[in-house]
């Protein structure tokens, strides 16, 4: 769960003071987005791993230059997704991976979504193909906005661009799936 | 069009992602911070007195101002005239490791964004030490070497070398021009026979690790470097 933000302000308060267990509480807070989004950029999990926790340290080595009072999670996303940029140039290895779904059975037992939709394994099968098959840079923003619903600010935290850049490359991105999905 | 944003928050849902590790646990030991300087610094003096007097067999008259510049496992010594010491040699580094392994026996190494062309592990030094190379072995370009709080490192330096804290990690300190480095062995020893030639080196704090970086690079550029570290 994520903390409150006056709740986080204080945290990282805290934590910038020298205080670990505040960061840990900071860490458990934002572990999964960070990994989620290491993991799309780096293309596997072991490497995601490395970048998340040496992110996380820089992170709090680094606490002294965050700006107080300004949102944390994109400052620590930027660090992470820094990471695990270089970790995927080092090995040279493509951008970002092919998204797969999960197994049909276990996305039966999946939380209905807030939108109560539901997508027919064929429509969900198409709509991920035609997610692959966009450019590495429209993909990355795809995922980021929509699987693991970043805000803009976020993405282009996350993505090294600016928010401008994720705006267009967005919605240029909406408008080639809806070519490839209509 | 929100309707296919619609389907792909939801294909979002469905799409397959590993499990979260738990990262806060295993950065734990990462983080810690000294808590207090005092003891170390004390047994640092001794370490570094001794090997005033029993190592470097620098006359007792001409010697030695001791600077401690907030740097907890780092003395330097200033002398008239360099003790001799070999140039770097390839087994003063230790042995060749994968950065795999490397992590592996020294999971609190820190890497910078520039990735090392080769790793060194050197288990005779208290804690480890773990040193990254970039260029050739026979001719590196650049160093950085990380030990934790158990290791001590002595700096020997000429009258007027420039020595200068400067701003970096928790503490740092720059030294321009050739100097004597020095680490101590399992008994806190210092040994002239472990000395080495060291270029410019910037030497740094972070929480309880210890870093020098050394290369043919101007203060700036080593600060540069240093602060992508950590």
């Amino acid at each position: 769960m994520v903390s409150r933000p006056q709740d986080e302000s204080a945290l990282v308060e805290r934590a910038r003071r020298g205080d670990e267990q505040a960061y840990e509480e900071l860490v458990r807070a934002h572990q999964g987005i960070a990994f989620r989004t290491a993991y799309l950029l780096a293309g596997n999990a072991s490497d995601a791993e490395e970048a998340a926790q040496d992110g996380f340290v820089k992170a709090y080595r680094a606490l002294g230059r965050f700006r107080a009072g300004s949102p944390f999670r994109p400052w620590l996303l930027q660090i992470v997704a820094n990471e695990a940029r270089n970790r995927r140039r080092s090995t040279g290895r493509r951008a970002a991976l092919a998204l797969r779904a999960a197994a049909e059975e276990s996305s039966g037992d999946a939380a209905p979504s807030p939108e109560g939709v539901q997508l027919a394994g064929e429509d969900r099968e198409r709509l991920l193909a035609a997610v692959n098959s966009l450019r590495d840079e429209e993909r990355l923003v795809i995922a980021c906005r929509f699987f693991l619903e970043l805000t803009e600010a976020e993405t282009a935290a996350a993505l090294d661009i600016r928010v401008g850049t994720v705006k267009s490359r967005t919605s240029r991105a909406l408008e080639h799936l809806k070519e490839a999905y209509a | 069009m929100p309707e296919l944003e619609t389907a792909l928050r939801q294909l979002g849902r469905e799409v397959e992602l590993p499990a979260t590790p738990d990262i806060a646990a295993a950065i734990r030991p990462r983080l810690e911070r000294p808590r207090s300087w005092r003891r170390p610094v004390l047994v640092a003096i001794a370490v570094a007195l001794v090997a005033i007097g029993a190592a470097l067999l620098v006359p007792p008259a001409r010697t030695a101002i001791l600077d401690w510049l907030g740097l907890r496992n780092v003395s330097v010594v200033r002398v008239p005239e360099l003790p001799g010491a070999r140039p770097l040699g390839r087994l003063d580094l230790g042995e060749r490791v994968t950065p795999a392994d490397a992590r592996r026996r020294a999971p609190w190494l820190l890497v910078p964004d520039d990735k090392p062309d080769a790793f060194y592990v050197d288990d005779s030094v208290p804690g480890g030490r773990v040193t990254l190379l970039w260029g050739a072995a026979s001719g590196p370009r650049l160093l950085l070497t990380e030990t934790t709080g158990r290791a001590y490192i002595q700096k020997v330096v000429l009258g007027d070398t420039n020595v200068e804290p400067v701003d970096v990690g928790d503490a740092g300190v720059w030294f321009r021009g050739q100097h004597v480095v020095m680490f101590s062995d399992r008994n806190g020893v210092f040994h002239d026979t472990r000395s080495r030639l060291a270029a410019s080196t910037l030497v740094w704090q972070l929480g309880g690790l210890t870093l020098r970086l050394e290369g043919d690079l101007t203060k700036e550029q080593s600060l540069r470097i240093a602060r992508t570290v950590g």
